[in-house]
């Protein structure tokens, strides 16, 4: 668990918003792993395994240039590496530290920062080494003779009479301890064996490659040539004499055939210098190839563009019309490409790597780099080299944002700034972008800047040494044109100035000198020495530098941007918002959508990790990470802009408190566990140190959520766009009016959208309410109903606020809302039933009123409570409250002054108990499940209305709740401290207000309130306290059973009715002795169990007339304290009302 | 031809072209300074700069056209060209919609982040492939020859509607059979302030104005002549 906890840290570091943004670690540490894929331009699934010092000796046959030490050779000192395929050799020395772990970064060492192979030696696929031996030497050296595939092909291997074969030979003396050398070489054979297989493929591979044709024998060159691109068919560009194309073809001849070819050649002063010359046409693709390392992508998948091409076959997408637009466009000049197989070919590679690479899909400018390569290179080779370019050489470049090309800008600019300063101000003074001119010349690779032989030119160093040629070439530029420019005062002139060069770079770069040597030197030989020699401190390491330093600054110019063109086409529902809530609402979608990524990245690197243990595979998975750590951030490019549910409810959370969970360690839903995020699942299960929520607190889970996720996912596709998000949030906020928010909310519970909704819907909307009321109402109330509690707080020694005791009151207002909901439910509402079924309606109403009167009568306490019950509609939870401060309840029943009662609705006293009893009797109708009942926009509204706190919850205090700027102040420790305070504060306020009403109510209460609170006195506050709000929102989950119960009790029962009818009127009576004996002795009805099924008591509440009957246990249940005989209760009102039902 | 209009006051108008891809910024330009129609141009990578001058009666206006690439990933570098641009050109093409659309958005980013006082002008592109009298008035050998039917989706009140509203400019144009195009930069060039003129950059670039106008009245000559150009107007 060590390594765990540093992931922790890690990822907590990862996650601080401070720094998790900016740079990350693989940027500011590149693993040594990609380290040395960009040295030796390996792809990424290699590793260094085992390195060691060692001498290369490539024997006098192999040496080039004669000289000196024909007999011995040349040797090399450099380090030998060697990863899961590759023997790679270099004199340059390795930018990362030998001790560096594998999967870990390291410190630079070395000054090509993984540079790609500048250096002299080798990099062999293990397959093309035919045969390694030890060499008995003297003096104890351990040295290797390494013989490979070079020049042999399957055939000629057979029939090895074909003697003329000069077999490549170089020998490796290792310069380490015996131990060290021992290990390389086990490592060696392993490698050797397993890649065997590979000898074919490679063969393959190699045969595309225009060396292996050059180096034929003369009698077998029968065959065709291995493509060499369209240059071929149509001419290479520029005038072959001029470039000296056949010297340069026999200068490389030879080379190859002294020094291996394609795979197998190494890499030797000669090689850097006949580069530089500039290549031969038809080798330049091969060589291309090789230096830029996309050789090694085609041995590890040769048929990958092929395959790619006949899979997606006959689809389309955005990057193919965008293609396609362009395909006629692409250095149109080349007669190549004004022909339908330049185009053909064109097309075919453009689209193939749009699909491989869906991130980067299609940028303009590729296709002129495409169409550049493939002037020298097959179709398959210019794929490959496309990739290498886009993953390593020019990452960014293309991307969707750009980003890379843009951060080469800002690179570009400070590399002029340090070096040529007179010129940088002189930009700077005439207000002259440098990038509006030096853009293109990047991004095309100077390939639609130059004249194309030039540009060949410089890409054939490009390919061997690295973006830094990009700027070495630019700098140069400006600098041969330094005074010209310096004239220049604005974009027009610069640009013509640069023009005007390019155009003449064929020219003599001294017409009037006398030395006809120095006149014979061309512009373009020029700047290539002012290139590589004057700028030759232009390295990679201090490119990489400048990166790093400007990439944050121009991430978040890209970010801005983005951002401000996002919030600007957000549609007209956005002008309901701010620009300040839609910055911020921009700010959370991203971040929220961002930090998913990262902790999902994270959370699958550590899975990884611990794969990677079990399996002790080295390396496989750190380089994965390294890879992707950055994926996300919007400057980047694609990212993810879909938000899923569970990102939606870490959205919610927060920017509003109702959507924080309550109770944070419970396991989360177990559809989501199981469904697409497996992993968090069991990511929890394992450590819950770490939370799939990140820093931030645990998003709730709630029904209404999930309506509110399906409602803005306007086109159900289980997303939400930012724009979906906007349009949701907008209209319950930007509105502002209240008939607005209340139709949307009836909306959001109207499942089939026909303007009803049902007695389910009813529950869920009350359910809804108080699960956003839980933590408090926000927003603007009601002044008034504030000062009265503000009464009532003085009295209980100021401990409160006055806000909460309006929350507290908010709980019964849902409660009224149910009832009156299910009273006025409309066509089947009680009065207008007269049609539909009046005679049953009526019978039952009377006999229940008439038992109801009979309780009252006989049992004065419970009537006492139903009483308060009726006069003041709203206490369906406040009843339970109690329990929650039960101090105040016993020390000052009687001390509350009768004009605390909240008079909250409009209705005198009398007359609401009237109607309520009226009603109770309907809302029984209401619930049984034979008896469809629906409400309509209207009468919610009406509902709504009807009372002062929810009206103004819909008017302020719902779309208040969403902090879209603010956010939640507290969010970094909600669990603990602030929403234990709120709920704190409610269950008390509760408490007093339940016992104001109390009181009111003529004192009669006294004596169970009383007795139930001396009984809860002694248990923790906290504890019950806490479950009341949730506890409460159980209360229609419960009514729903009941009905479903009824149900079935309606159906078992269909024959027995009056008998039940009267067993009911017994049991009720029982249920009543039990609740006064449960006044008494609280104690006998208590027990913590169950306290669920005791709240199920509460909802008896909802069913009016039997209210009473379990209020009793309310009171209990409140305390905390229960009884199963509440539930008892409960469930026996409900039969009872089933049996009545019967009766008729 | 700077020497014939030589006592006319000249000054340099920066102009931005945007819009979505293909529909048809170059091929105005190109018309527009060479007179010229090219079925396939090469994309513009990141922006193309040409000049062309205007010559109105009191003034000659010098163009300084910036070409930006099309494709939405270029959107991001577009600041770089209308950073002190007094004119821009927002093109979309009248066949599709969603150009349109685009276009808005360009007109709402030029609106908030380009110089203040910029002159705007909305231009629906491709007249020629639809059946229009106007369209077809000009040279075009093939007006809607491809398109058996009238290829238009926006119609013209509704862009025209929309330039109303936002204080545009607003034209029909067809690059291909030159329709209506130098009447586009003309118009614009009326519209230019005398008073941004006066700045040489706008009033954005206004702290840098005095500075930067000499300059440039002693370098308009030279500069000229290094710029092949032919004026149209």
């Amino acid at each position: 668990m060590l390594s765990f906890s540093s992931f922790v840290q890690k990822a907590q570091q990862l996650l601080d918003p401070t720094q998790g943004l900016n740079l990350s670690e693989s940027d500011r540490n590149p693993s040594k792993a990609s380290l040395f894929q960009s040295q030796f331009r390996l792809p990424s699934s290699q590793h260094p395994l085992y390195e060691i010092t060692a001498e290369l000796t490539i024997p006098p046959a192999n040496a080039t240039q004669g000289g000196r030490d024909r007999d011995l050779g040349y040797q090399y000192a450099g380090k030998l590496h060697l990863s899961e395929a590759y023997l790679s050799f270099s004199t340059t020395p390795s930018s990362f530290l030998q001790s560096a772990s594998t999967s870990t970064s390291s410190i630079f060492t070395g000054q090509t920062h993984g540079g790609g192979p500048g250096g002299n030696g080798f990099t062999f696929p293990l397959c093309a080494i035919r045969r390694v031996e030890r060499l008995h030497s003297q003096n104890f050296q351990f040295a290797l003779s390494i013989s490979t595939w070079n020049g042999i092909s399957q055939d000629a291997a057979k029939d090895r009479d074909k003697k003329d074969l000069k077999e490549q030979r170089v020998t490796l003396q290792l310069a380490g301890s015996r131990q060290a050398c021992e290990r390389f070489c086990d490592g060696l054979k392993k490698g050797l064996r397993a890649n065997v297989g590979n000898v074919a493929k490679m063969k393959k591979v190699t045969a595309e490659c225009y060396s292996e044709y050059l180096l034929r024998p003369e009698d077998k060159k029968n065959a065709a040539p291995p493509d060499a691109g369209l240059g071929m068919m149509f001419k290479y560009p520029g005038d072959p004499k001029k470039l000296r194309d056949r010297a340069k073809m026999r200068l490389w001849a030879e080379y190859l055939r002294d020094n291996g070819r394609n795979m197998t050649l190494i890499r030797q002063p000669t090689f850097h210098k006949l580069i530089r010359v500039g290549l031969p046409n038809r080798l330049r693709g091969e060589i291309w190839e090789l230096t830029s390392g996309s050789i090694y992508l085609r041995l590890e998948n040769p048929t990958l563009y092929a395959d790619t091409l006949s899979k997606f076959s006959g689809q389309e997408s955005l990057a193919i019309d965008e293609i396609e637009k362009d395909l006629n466009r692409s250095l149109p000049e080349y007669p190549g490409f004004q022909s339908e197989e330049g185009i053909g070919r064109l097309r075919r590679v453009l689209t193939a790597y749009s699909w491989v690479n869906a991130d980067v899909g299609y940028c303009q400018a590729m296709n002129i780099v495409v169409a550049a390569l493939l002037i020298y290179m097959s179709e398959a080779q210019a794929f490959f080299l496309l990739s290498a370019l886009c993953d390593r050489l020019v990452p960014g470049y293309y991307s969707t944002t750009m980003y890379g090309t843009l951060l080469d800008q800002k690179v570009f600019e400070s590399l002029v700034e340090k070096t040529m300063p007179i010129l940088w101000e002189h930009l700077v003074k005439s207000d002259v972008q440098l990038s509006v001119v030096s853009l293109p010349w990047f991004l095309s690779l100077y390939i639609n800047s130059m004249p194309l032989v030039f540009a060949f030119r410089v890409l054939d160093v490009f390919f061997v040494e690295g973006p830094k040629v990009l700027f070495q070439v630019g700098l140069a530029i400006l600098r041969i044109n330094g005074e010209e420019l310096l004239d220049a005062t604005d974009d027009g002139a610069f640009i013509s100035v640069l023009k005007s060069y390019f155009a003449s770079l064929d020219e003599s770069a001294h017409p009037k000198s006398e030395n006809p040597k120095l006149r014979a030197v061309t512009k373009f030989q020029e700047l290539m020495v002012v290139a590589f020699k004057e700028f030759s401190g232009i390295t990679h390491s201090s490119i990489t530098e400048l990166r790093l330093k400007n990439k944050d600054a121009v991430l978040s110019n890209i970010e801005n941007f983005a951002k401000r063109t996002a919030i600007r086409n957000l549609g007209p529902d956005s002008k309901l918002l701010s620009t300040d809530e839609l910055g911020a609402l921009y700010d959370r979608f991203y971040g929220v959508l961002y930090e998913r990524q990262q902790r999902d990245h994270i959370i699958k690197q550590e899975q990884a990790r611990r794969a990677r243990t079990s399996r002790s595979r080295i390396a496989e998975a750190a380089s994965e990470g390294d890879h992707g750590v950055e994926k996300g951030r919007v400057g980047l490019g694609p990212s993810t802009s879909l938000m899923d549910y569970d990102a939606f409810r870490e959205f919610l959370a927060g920017m509003c408190k109702w959507a924080i969970s309550d109770a944070p360690s419970t396991p989360r839903r177990e559809a989501s566990a199981d469904k697409e995020k497996g992993f968090y699942g069991s990511f929890r299960r394992s450590d819950a140190t770490l939370s799939p929520w990140g820093a931030g607190p645990e998003p709730a889970d709630h029904e209404f959520l999930q309506r509110l996720f399906q409602k803005w996912d306007t086109d159900s596709s289980s997303a939400l766009t930012l724009q979906k998000v906007v349009s949701g949030l907008a209209r319950i906020k930007g509105k502002r009016d209240i008939m607005g928010t209340i139709t949307y909310f009836f909306e959001l519970h109207d499942n089939d959208g026909d303007g009803k909704v049902d007695r389910e819907g009813i529950l869920r909307m009350s359910e809804a309410l108080l699960f956003l009321s839980r933590r408090g109402l926000e927003g603007t109330l009601n002044p008034t109903n504030s000062s009265l509690t503000l009464t009532g707080d003085g009295t209980n020694g100021g401990s409160d606020v006055p806000g909460q005791s309006v929350n507290e009151r908010f709980l019964g207002s849902v409660s009224a809302f149910i009832r009156r909901c299910f009273e006025y439910a409309d066509p089947d509402h009680p009065k207008n039933q007269d049609n539909a079924m009046p005679k049953l309606q009526a019978k039952l109403g009377s006999i229940q009123l008439e038992e109801h009167e009979g309780d009252e009568l006989a049992n004065p306490d419970a009537f006492a409570i139903g009483d308060d019950d009726d006069e003041d509609e709203d206490d369906l939870l406040a009843m339970d409250s109690p329990t929650a401060s039960p101090k105040t309840a016993a020390q000052k029943p009687d001390t509350q002054p009768p004009t605390l009662q909240p008079n909250s609705t409009h209705l005198s006293p009398d007359d609401r108990r009237r109607v309520s009893k009226a009603q109770s009797v309907k809302a029984n109708a209401a619930l049984d499940p034979s008896n469809p009942l629906h409400i309509t926009l209207p009468t919610f509204r009406m509902v709504v209305l009807a009372d002062e706190l929810l009206e103004q919850f819909f008017e302020s205090s719902f779309p208040a709740s969403f902090h879209i700027i603010e956010g939640l102040a507290s969010a970094a420790t909600p669990k603990s401290a602030s929403s234990l305070t709120t709920f704190s504060s409610i269950g008390i306020g509760a408490g007093r207000a339940v016992n104001a009403e109390l009181g009111a109510g003529a004192g009669r209460e006294g004596a169970p309130g009383g007795a139930g609170a001396g009984a809860g006195a002694g248990r923790g506050l906290r504890g019950v306290l806490d479950n009341i709000v949730t506890d409460g929102m159980r209360v229609a989950a419960e009514v729903r059973r009941r009905m479903e119960e009824a149900q079935r009790e309606l159906e078992k029962n269909a024959v027995a009715g009056q008998q039940q009818r009267a067993s009911n009127d017994e049991e009720e009576e029982e249920d009543e002795e039990g609740f006064r004996g449960g006044e008494g002795g609280g104690g006998a009805y208590k027990g913590d169990a169950e306290r669920r099924s005791v709240r199920s008591s509460d909802r008896d509440l909802l069913t009016g007339a039997d209210a009473e009957a379990s209020d009793g246990a309310v009171t209990d249940v409140g305390e905390g304290e229960v009884g199963r005989n509440g539930e008892l209760g409960a469930a026996e009102g409900t039969g009872k009302v089933v049996g009545v039902e019967f009766d008729g | 031809m700077a020497d014939s209009n030589a006592p006319k006051p000249s000054s340099s108008v920066k102009l931005v072209l945007l819009g979505e891809a293909a529909v048809g910024k170059s091929s105005l330009v190109l018309r527009f300074v060479n007179n010229d129609f090219q079925e396939n141009k090469e994309p513009t990578i990141g922006a193309a700069f040409l000049t062309q001058k205007c010559n109105l009666p009191t003034r000659t206006i010098k163009f300084e056209i910036w070409d930006t690439a099309g494709q939405e990933r270029f959107a991001s570098l577009a600041p770089m060209y209308y950073r002190n641009a007094q004119a821009a050109l927002v093109v979309y093409d009248l066949t599709k919609p969603t150009s349109l659309i685009k276009a808005k958005h360009w007109v709402a980013e030029l609106q908030r982040q380009a110089s203040p006082g910029i002159v705007i002008a909305l231009v629906g592109n491709k007249l020629d492939l639809t059946n229009d009298e106007a369209g077809a008035g000009g040279d075009a050998e093939d007006v809607g020859a491809e398109e058996s039917g009238d290829a238009r989706k926006i119609s013209t009140e509704e862009a025209k509607t929309y330039a109303e509203e936002e204080g545009l400019l607003f034209f029909e144009t067809s690059a291909k059979t030159g329709y209506h195009v130098t009447e586009v930069f003309t118009a614009i060039a009326n519209a230019i302030p005398e008073t941004s003129l006066k700045t040489a950059r706008g009033p954005g670039a206004a702290h840098a104005a005095s500075r930067t106008e000499e300059q440039r009245v002693n370098l308009n000559g030279p500069r000229d002549s290094n710029a092949k150009e032919t004026c149209v107007c």
